[in-house]
């Protein structure tokens, strides 16, 4: 395995530069999102305001359009026998009238309207629960380990998967939901399992550092396995499987959600088997009076 | 001593068993419930307008600035206002302190009032929001709970005029309004579609600020217009022109009967005031004189500011009026169908008048039943896929079915736990929750993985004798030692074994855990189910499931 030579073969310090540059460059695509748009990553319609509706229809997206054109309509997106159309901010009676013409013009449409009062409680809600959620998560990792190194690694690969998976998101045009902020809590709490596992092998077991975190990658990466596996069958269930059975629909909250997860677990394993345990190898194997992995 | 013997001695495989059986049970007796992103419906997210507020300002700057005094001085219980002129009981009556004693002299009036401080300040703040406002004794220093959309810069400049502001700090204003104006307008709500025969209805309470309200088999618009209507009732006397004055707010109005048919040429819908209602609406009534000349003195009823009704006194109420307080009282619509729906909605409306406070709707939404249930198919879909995914991985790791069998069925029972869990409850699954229960399908399994990884002997785990640790060595010498213990299960190899697979598993499962709990806080509760079956999943796995596959596989392994 390719990764297994990276791991025992080349010096720690080189091998480190990979992720770093890595973070830096999610930084930089968080960065520049920033100053685009006074977010770090794209804001969705829960977080930003706004009106969504969809219809079903076999009609062309123009002449569903133009149903609706005297309304703030921002974006439509076809999804599979169904329209998605997105209004930006309107009064309440313009929304009134939306949600009257959709039920009169279509069957049975669904509709989504996030006041503004209600989007800016969630943004601030993000931006309190999102740190306390890793806050917490690094809590428990120190009082795990009592080992600042082991533990601070643990949570520097933990915080490269989320800024990864934010990066990513970046890319591909995942929006900021609620459930893209659900998938990113827990890759917080879940992408530190294999972290967990690599250090406890590593500090717990005798032998060479590089052995026990080859041995440790067996299982880390089944783990790593079942959980993608459950990703993609969310991802082809709520993606595609509308592209081949017509009758089906695309499930945008599932989509978004497991879009994350995807990103967010790739980047885990590269983390947990690069970052973390080139980490461990730098440490542990650094000259000094006590060698930690063997004290216990 | 066979497999199934020796397990079923086993605590926690019992333990185990018995968790699944009685998961099973309860899904057919209680059967499951689905969000209504599942079911189909609309809902409706509404927001509770106001703050509690501590007041630092002194009383007797208040009433000389709302008197025009020349002094105010405080003895003991009461406060005693010196006002230049000559002024009557209906000066003091008007500024809201009732029953003040008048003292007239010269060029000057003492006025007496029996307030307490509190008392003084709530009436100030009463009359410049116009808006309720309540005193809330429980916490110390008191705050004052204002049942309208205030802000601390909005309130600071409310008191500036009386040198009074809202002292510094984040607890002498906090948005929201007291838990008890919350419970009280969420029994209204309640009680309102209680009323309407809505069945299935789901009034919800989050932060003490948002009310959500899920309506089955409803379009969003019908929604909205059943329940994002409510709010203050009032009822208006006109007096000159088109002036009007404040008569009762409908805390007065103590019974609302149901609509009465075509009588006296139309619909009407009858009320009882309350006893002080009546002398009051008595006293406005010919105050203004609609006693003598009802066709010039209408009487209005406002929801939020809205009219919602206008008509003149009935003669013969306002002669009786003149003389007597009537607390019956008929709301007289036009007649026809449309009357009849006219008297129906302002029913409605007299019914609900006294919801404590304002309300905005912040957010609604609708997804249809067809939607849902084709949702409800695409996830049991997903689910079934990754169950087999995950099995495919397990097997291609282990390629030996006595392993993969076990773990695809444990991780299959704890997704009957979980479903047990909910049945039980009475807990909704909504579509985040079912995304849920797929990622504990595939996240399960880790620890059960971890666990089979230590447990196995040569593994790539364990590839040399020199990976494990001193304490397994010596246990496994002891237990070379004691000739005939060859069942590997009950020997100190495979516990030392478990016990380091435990300690992995915890830390994980605490992990995952303290992440997803701001989650239960978050998102006005729709991503409640999802972190709650994280959390659920890991903590069934860990303490259920986990330690009995551990004792299965164990006994499957030695069993070579």
């Amino acid at each position: 395995m390719e990764l297994e030579d990276i791991v025992s073969k080349y010096p720690p310090k080189q091998i480190m530069l990979v992720p770093i540059a890595i973070i830096i460059l999610a930084l930089i695509s968080l960065g520049a999102t920033y100053l685009a748009t006074g977010s770090p990553v794209k804001l969705g319609i829960e977080f930003t305001g706004g009106t969504l509706v969809t219809v079903p229809s076999t009609e062309s997206e123009e002449k569903v359009a133009g149903q609706f054109d005297s309304y703030p309509l921002v974006d439509i997106r076809n999804i599979g026998g169904r329209y998605m159309l997105q209004f930006g901010p309107m009064s309440e009676s313009q929304y009134a009238e939306i949600v009257k013409l959709a039920n009169a013009n279509f069957d049975s449409p669904e509709i989504r309207h996030i006041g503004p009062i209600y989007s800016k409680e969630l943004q601030e809600q993000v931006v309190r629960y999102l740190p306390l959620s890793f806050l917490l998560m690094a809590i428990v990792v120190f009082l795990v380990f009592r080992e600042p190194i082991v533990s601070l690694l643990i949570v520097i690969s933990a915080l490269a998967d989320i800024l990864t998976a934010a990066a990513s998101m970046n890319l591909t045009g995942v929006q900021l939901s609620l459930g893209t902020v659900a998938a990113l809590l827990m890759l917080i709490g879940y992408s530190v399992d294999t972290d967990i596992l690599l250090s406890m092998r590593v500090l717990k077991r005798k032998g060479a550092v590089e052995e026990k975190i080859v041995g440790a990658m067996g299982t880390g990466l089944t783990m790593a396995g079942t959980s993608i596996c459950a990703v993609i069958s969310l991802i082809i269930v709520s993606n595609f499987l509308y592209l081949i059975v017509p009758s089906f629909t695309r499930m945008d909250i599932i989509a978004d959600m497991s879009a994350v997860l995807i990103f967010g677990l790739a980047a885990d394993i590269f983390n947990t088997w690069v970052t973390n345990a080139q980490g461990l190898r730098w440490y542990l194997n650094k000259p000094k009076k006590t060698a930690r992995g063997q004290r216990r | 001593m066979s497999l199934f013997e020796e397990l079923s001695k086993d605590r926690r495989v019992v333990l185990y068993a018995v968790f699944v059986a009685l998961a099973i049970i309860s899904i057919g007796f209680f059967g499951l419930k689905f969000g209504l992103d599942l079911e189909g419906g609309s809902y409706l997210q509404l927001q509770l307008q106001g703050a509690e507020a501590q007041i630092d300002v002194s009383p007797e700057k208040i009433l000389e600035m709302q008197f025009n005094a020349s002094s105010v001085e405080k003895h003991g219980q009461s406060y005693v206002v010196t006002v230049p002129g000559v002024v009557d009981s209906a000066f003091a009556d008007d500024l809201g302190y009732i029953g003040s004693k008048i003292a007239k002299g010269d060029n000057s009036t003492k006025i007496t009032i029996i307030a307490a401080p509190e008392t003084i300040i709530t009436n100030y703040l009463k009359k410049n929001l116009d808006a309720d406002v309540q005193l809330n004794v429980a916490v110390a220093p008191v705050r004052y709970e204002i049942r309208t959309n205030v802000t601390r810069e909005s309130l600071d400049a409310l008191l500036a005029p009386v040198g009074g502001r809202v002292p510094a700090g984040e607890d002498a204003f906090v948005m929201g309004v007291s838990k008890e104006t919350v419970d009280e307008t969420k029994k209204v709500l309640d009680s309102k579609l209680n009323r309407l025969g809505l069945q299935d209805i789901k009034v919800r309470v989050v932060d003490n600020k948002y009310i959500l309200i899920d309506l089955a088999g409803m379009d969003v618009a019908t929604a909205q217009e059943v329940v994002g209507k409510p709010g203050k009732f009032e009822i208006r006397i006109q007096t000159e022109n088109n002036e009007s004055m404040h008569v009762l707010y409908g805390d007065a109005v103590e019974t609302v009967d149901i609509p009465q048919g075509e009588r006296n040429g139309g619909w009407g819908v009858p009320f009882v005031l309350s006893e002080e209602g009546a002398m009051t609406f008595q006293k406005a009534a010919i105050d203004t004189g609609a006693t003598k000349r009802p066709e010039d003195h209408y009487i209005s009823m406002y929801l939020d500011k809205d009219e919602i009704f206008s008509a003149p006194l009935a003669p013969e109420l306002a002669s009786s009026l003149q003389k007597v307080p009537s607390r019956s009282m008929q709301a007289t619509v036009g007649g026809g169908d449309a009357g009849s729906t006219k008297a129906k909605e302002l029913y409605i409306h007299l019914r609900e008048g006294a919801l404590p406070v304002n309300v905005e709707v912040v957010g609604s939404g609708q997804v249809s039943a067809a939607l849902g249930r084709q949702f409800k198919l695409q996830m049991v879909i997903a689910g079934l896929i990754a169950l087999l995914a995950v099995a495919g991985m397990i097997f291609y790791r282990y390629r030996e079915r006595r392993i993969v069998l076990p773990m695809v069925t444990t991780s299959f029972s704890e997704v009957i736990m979980m479903l047990g869990v909910w049945a039980v409850a009475g807990w909704q699954l909504d579509l985040a929750s079912l995304a849920g229960i797929i990622m504990v399908i595939g996240t399960g399994v880790d620890q059960l993985v971890i666990i089979t990884d230590e447990l196995m002997k040569g593994g790539e785990a364990t590839a040399s004798v020199a990976e494990r640790s001193i304490k397994e060595r010596a246990a496994e010498a002891a237990e070379k030692a004691s000739a005939g213990k060859t069942v590997a299960t009950s020997s100190k190899v495979y516990l030392a074994r478990l016990s380091r697979a435990f300690l992995i598993i915890l830390g994980a499962a605490a992990t995952t855990t303290v992440a997803m709990l701001p989650l239960l806080a978050m998102g006005f509760g729709s991503l409640t189910g999802f972190a709650l079956i994280i959390i659920l999943g890991v903590i069934l796995g860990t303490f259920i499931a986990r330690p009995a596959y551990g004792r299965i596989i164990g006994h499957i392994l030695a069993t070579d």
